[in-house]
């Protein structure tokens, strides 16, 4: 299968377009179909995926507008490939969990749209393509807040748009300059990402390039101070809606950084390090101590999400192996676990139509199976070594270690800040007597539930023991992508941040 | 003599006279009049100005907005007597339909 | 030998897989034989394994890769010298024990299966902890171990919170969270000193580290020690991160027996003993150990002498101890720390069991002075508890004589006397508080049958599953010599001097009779009957040493309650207020000013003749510019 990229990309748009026609009763069926064909296309590249090369693979190219340089450019490397799997993944377990009464159908056919544009975002080469997806992202993300969201759901839709879509924007503008200077420097039109790569700035051109792609970047992930859309979006989307949201949709923005930024811009991603960190370190803290003061369940997640995406930026700027591979892993177990953790917040809203804490307490024992998953999900977030949230954490934390031992310290207290607000909101909803009469006969997780959640824990722990099958190919590409910013850097300040480790050299 | 410069004079206070009519005056019908007098004030600068370059074009491009003036006083006026019957009235304040 | 030190490593894991396949069905006697079997299993491949360590030295095996990326490597590989062989066969024999008594103890507890899958996870992890060849392997287990921690002290859930007045850990499930987040606090310090010897050695294996060690900075070395200590500090509930270790007592009994005194708390003076040749190049940091060591042992004795919980007046007994072992540890004499940290983990475990016993006779009441006469109806308890009280205490030939008067002998011959002085002091203060709870609880008038208890003593395979502990309590020090031999193969051997020698008769002389003089001051005091002074009671002093020095409130009124403050006004006032606020703000202005613009669409077309012709005029003027300026 050459093209299977392009398969992936367009096999749940054709699915999504026939689902049309299926009728409403089968439409579950279908949706868990497609999603599951899908998910095991991702495994199946995986399978084909050579890991040893850390460059880009399954290529793809059909010129487009080829005056323009504007062409349908696809590849995968390590660090893209886990998060397309990811990305199928959460899909099907979020389709699988779906739970909503009104417009199933609907809902479904969106799914699988949200899915086309997922996918697409990771796999392009091609800035105009990437552009593309990742603009289509909002559409299916707005009607799934719109009309399944809860009593400010309109509010939170449009901010959730205007606000990202104003980010792209900025981001958008930076495209068509660097395309610009592209075009002065060779004299063609280029929007090709691995042609843009192999451009050598000047660091004044780099340092407008860099704030406009940040700027872009930066609000979706979301950085502080652009980060107050996500908490309203969470708050009020549907529970698929808000797994799919913190599984996928904030890891486009960390990936941009990876993608985009670094390589491209290397002197300037270097000589940015410190605002970022200290914006990421306020990131850390600074929503680790909101999420605490949160009344509702989801909330605390939604601002967790925010911390923990400050690790990963964080992480992405250490410029060293350990740091970028840790953040990449990290992007994947922040998918899995706040995915896992707002399926199971979704679960107890279905059953009491509340996410107050103050509404819960002695949950643990009257749902002894549900606190155990939260249990574990909980533990996989604040980082417990063996499982997941780990392994990513502590390599970000490493590797900006190296950048600067004061700010990693600031940065660290993560993992207390974190065990303070995920302990608070388990004691408060799973520990104590049951005080509201309304728990005391609430059912346990059903099967349709555990099927979702089930393969989550396993992953949890299996990546959480023995992370190398997915590690390694991060790595090697990640080496690759250190080594290429290395030899790119022109600044002395940059050649001495940018640390290849000594195999890569060694291997040499 | 009388050369370009007055006539261009002529066509300025012309306009002039016709864009204050079009600013100043409430009726419709008196719009249409205003806006007539204006192309018409072109029309003479056209020709004027094709005679000094001894250049036809501007002479025939005269006669085009006659024929667009005429063409299109016929629609607007037919239109005008739509809007009259529909309405009882020309005044241009009683029509803010489009009010945003 | 690698399958031995396998099965010695994983037995305790699938012993906890076993028993949570059934953790949320009701008991199974099955799981507690199960678990408590593959623990024997352990126990005995661990000692075979340190048979095999005293034959042939020490076994390095490698399990599989774990995290590989950039320079980092960091394997699954096991270490077992004669440290860890020596820890694991101490934490399998006390764990062993303790989970034949959970048999007896959990008996009636509707989560029979939960706890022991919980406890034989406990054991996992600290295998793990002592076993790892590696600084992050050791980190696995050390916030291993602090999850099961948190799971066993938080096991009975389901109790309301109250007053500090009423009880001062609150509830169980306040006083997990407290341990737990107070540990990640101390965890932090330890992750960066492990990012301090990744950067500066580029390996977390113990070997090449500390072949490394002495060629790095001074300073460098300050900080890494400092950094790995703190970690050491959260775990051993060093001052001031101390708080937890009481509160902790809120888990069953045999937890606060295996968890809370005989392995968890001890990690962190494995960690300073595993980390000796680091600790030996920074005289000035493990200066500060053996001080710090030195006043927790008095401070926590202090707390011990007036509080009149069972448990809690053990669990400062434990802190005290281990304040022994970090003095030992600071001074240099790293198997001495190790040798009271064996002979420690076998008399209070036991002490533990006893006070197990207790509450399980008296219906779990806490409180020494609603006791009183118990040892007429609990004679093997009474026995099993004097005796651990005597070994604690420092009595010829108890176990505790030995280790204990050891590390007064180091004090000495290290010419810190002061230090020395202080330990003599709470080897004092320790005689009396344990002999005051002995006494009050087992001697004098049967105040509780007043109160309408009916106390009765435990079953008898309980009291024969305590039986090694009470063995070892006794017999442990009289094999100090072939101890000695065989860890100082892996630490540092630690000399005495002439002068010490001399003095050697006379030191344990001074030290026997402050402990005597303790015990001697509890029988005068309790023995017939509780004497209670309402002067004492009501001075200042012991209300400051009743309330724990009024640190667990220091701590609640400066960091806990303006933290959920400055939270709520982190959220409130700055997210709300001011970052969404100035969000909606500029859409707000965005909107506010389409709305002004929208005047202009009046709808009224000679208003819009007028714009048109300004329009016009104004692109003439401009034209005309244009033409001038050309």
């Amino acid at each position: 299968m050459e093209n299977i990229l392009s398969v992936l990309v367009f096999f749940p748009l054709v699915a999504a377009i026939l689902g049309f026609l299926v009728g409403k009763k089968s439409i579950r069926v279908y949706g868990i179909s497609v999603a599951t064909i899908e998910f095991l296309l991702t495994l199946w590249l995986w399978f084909a995926f050579d890991n040893s090369n850390g460059g880009f693979q399954f290529i793809e190219y059909i010129p487009l507008v080829s005056e323009f340089g504007i062409n349908y450019y696809l590849g995968v490397d390590g660090i893209s490939l886990f998060i397309v799997i990811m990305a199928a993944l959460m899909t099907l377990v979020g389709i699988i969990a779906l739970n909503v009464k009104k417009d199933l159908k609907n809902m479904i056919i969106t799914l699988l749209f949200l899915e086309v544009a997922m996918i697409g975002v990771f796999v392009s080469l091609d800035a105009i393509v990437f552009y593309l997806f990742w603009e289509f992202s909002l559409v299916p993300m707005l009607y799934i807040i719109g009309a399944w969201g809860g009593e400010l759901r309109l509010y939170a839709a449009i901010k959730f748009f205007l606000y990202t879509f104003a980010g792209s924007l900025v981001m958008l503008v930076g495209m068509l300059y660097m395309a610009y200077v592209y075009h002065s420097v060779s004299g063609v039109w280029s929007f090709a990402i691995t042609d843009w790569y192999a451009l050598v700035l000047p660091l004044s051109i780099q340092k407008w390039l860099f704030w406009a792609f940040f700027l872009g970047f930066a609000i979706k992930v979301p950085m502080f101070p652009f980060h107050t859309w996500l908490p309203y979006a969470h708050g009020q989307a549907p529970t698929v809606g808000s797994v799919i949201l913190a599984a996928v949709l904030l890891k486009m923005g960390s990936y941009g950084f990876v993608r985009f930024s670094l390589p491209m811009f290397p002197d300037a991603s270097v000589a940015y390090i410190t605002p970022v960190a200290i914006i990421a370190i306020i990131m850390i803290i600074y929503t680790a101590m909101v999420a605490y003061a949160q009344k509702d369940m989801k909330q605390v997640i939604a601002y967790s999400s925010i911390s923990h995406m400050g690790v990963i930026v964080l992480g992405t700027f250490a410029m060293n192996a350990e740091g970028i591979s840790g953040s990449i892993f990290q992007m994947l177990s922040h998918g899995i676990v706040s995915g896992a953790l707002f399926l199971l917040v979704g679960v107890i809203y279905d059953r009491r139509h509340t996410k107050l804490m103050s509404e819960f307490g002695g949950l643990a024992l009257v749902m002894p199976k549900y606190a155990l998953i939260f249990g574990i999900m909980m533990m996989a977030s604040v980082g417990l070594p063996l499982t997941i949230g780990f392994i990513g954490e502590y390599l970000s934390l490493a590797g900006f270690f190296k950048i600067s031992p004061m700010l990693t310290l600031l940065a660290g207290t993560s993992i207390i800040l974190g065990a303070i607000y995920m302990l608070s909101l388990y004691k408060r909803s799973f520990f104590g007597p049951v005080t509201n009469e309304a728990n005391a006969k609430l059912p346990d997780l059903d099967s349709k539930e555990l099927t979702a959640l089930v393969p989550l824990v396993a992953l949890v722990v299996w990546l959480g023991v023995y992370p190398k099958p997915v590690l390694g190919p991060i790595d090697n590409s990640v080496k690759a992508l250190v080594t290429f910013m290395h030899e790119k850097a022109q600044t002395s300040e940059a050649k001495s941040v940018i640390v290849v480790s000594k195999r890569t050299k060694e291997a040499k | 003599m009388i050369g370009l410069g007055h006539y261009l004079i002529l066509a300025s206070i012309l306009f002039s006279i016709g864009l204050v009519g079009v600013i100043r005056r409430k009726n419709l019908l008196m719009l249409f009049f205003a806006t007539e007098i204006m192309l018409n004030a072109a029309n003479v600068a056209f020709a004027a100005i094709s005679s000094y370059h001894h250049d036809l074009a501007g002479q025939m491009f005269a006669f085009f907005i006659v024929a667009v003036a005429a063409s299109e006083v016929a629609v607007g006026l037919g239109l005008l007597i739509l809007l009259y019957k529909k309405y009882g009235t020309l005044d241009l304040d009683e029509f803010t339909m489009m009010k945003g | 030998m690698e399958t031995l030190v396998y099965t010695a490593l994983f037995a305790p894991l699938v012993g906890s897989l076993f028993a949570a396949l059934f953790a949320m069905s009701p008991k199974r006697q099955m799981t507690g034989v199960v678990t408590s079997i593959l623990l024997f299993v352990s126990f005995f491949s661990s000692a075979k394994v340190l048979m095999h360590v005293v034959e042939h030295g020490e076994v390095h095996i490698k399990l599989m890769d774990w995290i590989v990326a950039g320079d980092m490597y960091i394997p699954f590989g096991f270490n077992v010298d004669a440290v860890s062989a020596v820890m694991m066969t101490v934490v399998t024999l006390v764990s062993m024990v303790v989970h034949i008594y959970s048999n007896g103890y959990m008996e009636h507890d509707r989560s029979f299966n939960r706890f022991f899958s919980y406890l034989s996870a406990f054991v996992f992890s600290m295998m793990v902890l002592v076993m790892s060849d590696n600084f992050l392997g050791l980190f696995i287990g050390w916030e291993g171990v602090g999850v099961c921690s948190w799971l066993l002290i938080g096991f009975w859930y389901h109790k309301e919170d109250v007053g500090r007045d009423v009880n001062p850990s609150i509830s169980p499930s306040w006083a997990a969270n407290e341990a737990f987040i107070m540990n990640r606090i101390a965890d932090l310090g330890m992750l960066v000193g492990i990012f301090l010897i990744y950067w500066n050695v580029g390996s977390l294996q113990y070997d090449k580290v500390f072949e490394v060690v002495p060629g790095l900075d001074h300073g460098l070395l300050v900080m890494i020690g400092i950094f790995l200590f703190i970690g050491a500090m959260g775990k051993s509930a060093q001052f001031p991160m101390h708080t937890w270790l009481a509160d902790a007592m809120e888990g069953p009994t045999p937890v606060s027996a295996l968890i809370h005194a005989a392995t968890m708390v001890t990690a962190g003076v494995y960690l300073v003993i595993r980390a000796n040749p680091l600790y030996e190049l920074i005289p000035e940091v493990s200066y500060f150990i053996a001080s710090l060591g030195t006043f927790v042992a008095i401070f926590a004795a202090s707390m011990a002498l007036v509080n009149r919980d069972l448990k809690r007046i053990i669990a400062y007994s434990t802190l005290s101890q281990l304040g022994y072992m970090f003095a030992a540890a600071g001074l240099g004499a790293y198997w001495v720390a190790l040798f009271h940290l064996a002979a420690h983990a076998f008399f209070k475990a036991l002490l533990f069991l006893g006070a197990g016993n207790v509450m399980h006779a008296m219906h779990d009441e806490l409180d020494i002075f609603k006791m009183g006469g118990l040892k007429k109806v609990m004679k093997w308890t009474y026995i099993y508890m004097g005796v651990a009280s005597l070994a604690l205490c420092g009595i010829w030939p108890l176990a505790g004589f030995y280790s204990k008067d050891t590390i007064l002998e180091v004090a000495f011959n290290e010419h810190t006397y002061i230090i020395w002085f202080i330990l003599w002091l709470t080897a004092g203060m320790t005689a009396f508080y344990s002999f005051r709870l002995v006494f009050i609880a087992f001697w004098g008038d049967e105040r509780y049958k007043k109160l309408g208890f009916h106390p009765h003593e435990v079953q008898n395979y309980v009291l024969w599953g305590m039986l090694p502990l009470g063995i070892l309590a006794v017999v442990f020090g009289w094999h100090k010599e072939s101890f000695m031999e065989f860890v100082t193969e892996m630490l540092p051997a630690y000399e005495m001097s002439e002068h010490t020698h001399h003095m050697v008769a006379t030191l344990t002389v001074a030290t026997t009779l402050i402990a005597l003089g303790g015990i001697l001051l509890a029988f005068r005091l309790y023995s017939v009957r509780l004497r209670r002074d309402e002067k004492v009671e009501k001075s200042k002093i012991y209300k400051v040493l009743s309330n724990q020095y009024y640190i667990p409130i220091f701590y609640k009124n400066t960091f806990s309650e303006p933290y959920a403050k400055l939270s709520e006004i982190a959220w409130k006032e700055v997210d709300m207020q001011v970052v969404d606020a100035t969000v909606d703000g500029i859409a707000n202005i965005i909107e506010e000013s389409g709305d002004a613009a929208r005047q202009a669409q009046s709808g009224n077309l000679s208003d819009y003749l007028r714009w048109i012709a300004i329009g016009a005029i104004a692109l003439a003027v401009l034209a005309l510019f244009a033409a001038l300026k050309s």
